[in-house]
């Protein structure tokens, strides 16, 4: 099971693949990421980096499960998940999405 | 400060209109990210974890308060209302937007900055002490020199593809506060010309700078730079990313050959075409005056009596103010490190009070240290309680410069792309641990500095106690380094102990300091001192929980 994410390239914030043939279906909140089979995770990943006037570098985030993001990419992938834990901005995403942490 | 001039004013105008159209054509897809990705680090806009980040380049660590002011405006406006001071004494905006940077390169243009050099293997800006042309101990302002290699080296065809960055740090000062010995090329100024070292740095192979020339002649500077550029570039090695820095080139050469090779080299220039004329070199000179210094009267009775009359004041006097080379003023470091926030951030309002600051305090100068702290080089010992009020009012009166928790730590894991594990709670968890203003008093001198990754931009290997984030199969840990400082007795810490959790580093360092002041012969023994008379292994134990 895998996540599709990216940077969206007007803005470079943190997308996630929620479903959907354009970039209305990306979404900021983690939570609301859909998780993908392999196969066609493989395929969306395909698709999406040839979509360069939408996001930049996208890339595959491999789960356990539905919630459990795999340990090796813990720490990077919470803290794009839920935004930077410390300073200014610390928990802006949480806050933005009324929502607890992620993964 | 410096001023352009028609040529900086045209170079500048024309790289932003080319960035502009480079900008507009990625938005419309006539560029890939593939061809546009160098076009943007070279106009320093990186894309970080979250969203792009805008390194802005202040040259040789030295603002006016217009330009503090347009730092102040570029964060309301464009960012999430903060900047980021970083080790190369620039600044970071974190949260920019891709169709905003045309605009945001146009608002520094207009107060003479700009995003250049701030990224790619090319000559970037050029570091220095942060009291230049106001301290004590000064022998020599090195700012005009900073100066002159800025104009020197920006767009320098052909030092602009170079094996990996190149880093110059200059100081004019008995003490070094630019930590030249860890630079890829650092300059000493004596009363006999430079003293030239090469080949420091640190990342993940960190070295110390080879004296490779003593006394080089100001008006010899950029032939000589040029030839030690010019065998880099031609050997440096462009076949493994972690071994094409100087520092590799001259272990592997040797300093002497490599010194050999540079004063063959230097032998074959024109330098006549190279090196700045007298007449250059004076001009540039005079853009950095003395302040017109105010005479106001100093009461030095009143002032003790004012410190008397509140420790708080007393304590930043203390800890946060320098000789300065006129009996009446002092230079004045504002710490961006309160307790329990990320060193080197500001606020868009703390920058205007610190750029009103400096318009009524210090002569409209502001300075970026490389430990990512605001300096006022020039202020009247007499205004000194009134700046104190003005910066205690606004959050900026932390009086712990130098001391525990006047800590350097790089974005980390939080911001950086590159980075293995978090810095900044780290930090905020050791400042709110050493929070007590007595204890780090009692401390005394000591530099803690933090990298979230081997790069080191944290500077780890030189703090007196240095701090390298690791991952092991997705958990952080920290390893911890002693020994470490970058000043004239520059030396490289060494790992001690078992790495450790974040949770169990600010214990550890309470067992260490306790050690510490157990063990020093007085208080006048600094921390890396007794480090140095007692060795690493004495404080090794001290790193971990007893059985």
């Amino acid at each position: 099971m895998k996540l599709l994410t990216a940077n969206r390239l007007t803005d470079g914030l943190v997308l996630w693949y929620a479903g959907g043939p354009d970039l209305s279906g990306w979404t900021e909140d983690a939570a609301l990421a859909t998780r993908l089979e392999d196969e066609a995770a493989a395929a969306l990943l395909e698709e999406w980096k040839a979509r360069e006037t939408e996001v930049v570098a996208p890339y595959l985030v491999p789960l356990v499960d539905e919630n459990t993001l795999v340990k090796r990419e813990y720490v990077r992938e919470h803290v794009r998940a839920n935004g930077p834990t410390a300073g200014q901005t610390a928990f802006d995403t949480a806050r933005q999405h009324q929502r607890g942490e992620v993964f | 400060m410096y001023v352009y001039d028609q040529f900086d004013h045209a170079m500048v105008t024309a790289r932003n209109a080319e960035f502009k159209d480079q900008v507009e054509r990625r938005l419309k897809g006539e560029l890939s990210e593939d061809q546009f990705k160098p076009l943007r680090l070279m106009n320093g806009l990186y894309l970080q974890l979250h969203a792009y980040m805008l390194r802005i380049a202040v040259p040789y660590g030295v603002l006016s308060s217009r330009q503090m002011r347009t730092f102040a405006h570029i964060a309301r406006t464009y960012d999430r209302d903060f900047g980021h001071f970083t080790t190369r004494q620039n600044i970071q905006f974190n949260w920019i937007k891709l169709a905003d940077t045309p605009q945001i390169l146009e608002d520094l243009a207009a107060v003479e900055m700009h995003a250049i050099q701030t990224s790619g293997n090319c000559i970037r800006n050029t570091t220095t002490d942060q009291f230049a042309g106001a301290a004590k101990d000064e022998i020599d302002d090195p700012r005009p020199w900073a100066e002159l290699i800025r104009q020197w080296s920006t767009f320098h065809p052909e030092f602009t593809f170079l094996p990996r960055k190149f880093k110059i740090a200059i100081t004019g000062a008995t003490r070094d506060r630019a930590a030249i010995r860890v630079h890829d090329i650092g300059l000493q100024l004596t009363d006999k010309g430079f003293d030239v070292y090469v080949g420091g740095g640190m990342g993940r192979t960190p070295h110390l700078g080879h004296l490779i020339k003593s006394g080089l002649s100001g008006e010899k500077l950029l032939s000589y730079l040029e030839a030690a550029l010019r065998v880099y570039n031609r050997y440096g090695r462009r076949d493994n990313i972690y071994k094409a820095r100087i520092k590799i080139l001259v272990s592997a050469l040797g300093p002497q050959e490599y010194a050999r090779q540079v004063e063959e080299e230097w032998a074959t220039l024109d330098q006549a075409q190279i090196d700045a004329p007298h007449a250059e070199i004076a001009r540039i000179k005079s853009f950095f005056p003395q302040p017109a210094y105010a005479d106001k009267a100093f009461d030095a009775a009143a002032l003790d009596r004012t410190k008397a009359a509140d420790a708080g004041f007393a304590r930043w006097v203390r800890n946060n103010t320098l000789a300065h080379r006129r009996d009446d003023h002092v230079s004045v470091t504002i710490s961006l490190k309160p307790t329990g926030l990320p060193p080197g951030d500001a606020s868009s309002a703390q920058m205007d009070v610190m750029a009103d600051a400096a318009d009524r305090f210090a002569y409209g100068e502001l300075r970026v240290s490389h430990e990512q702290n605001i300096i006022l080089p020039h202020v009247a010992k007499a205004d000194l309680y009134d700046l104190y009020r003005l910066l205690d009012q606004n959050g900026l009166s932390s009086a712990n410069v130098g001391k525990i928790t006047d800590m350097i730590a790089c974005p980390g894991l939080d911001y950086c792309s590159l980075a293995n594990a978090r810095s900044i709670p780290l930090a905020q968890d050791i400042s709110q641990r050493f929070a007590d203003a007595e204890l780090t008093d009692k401390i005394g001198d000591l530099q803690i500095k933090i990298s979230g990754c081997i790069n080191a931009c944290g500077h780890h290997h030189v703090g007196h106690i240095g701090i390298l984030g690791v991952d092991k199969q997705g958990e952080e840990f920290y390893q911890i380094l002693l020994g470490g400082r970058a000043d004239e007795q520059a030396a490289l810490g060494v790992i001690t102990g078992k790495g450790l959790s974040a949770e169990a580093v600010p214990a550890a360092l309470e067992r260490l300091i306790k050690l510490y002041l157990e063990l020093r012969t007085d208080e006048t023994e600094r921390f890396i001192d007794t480090v140095g008379r007692l060795g690493r292994d004495a404080f090794a134990g001290a790193l971990h929980e007893p059985a």
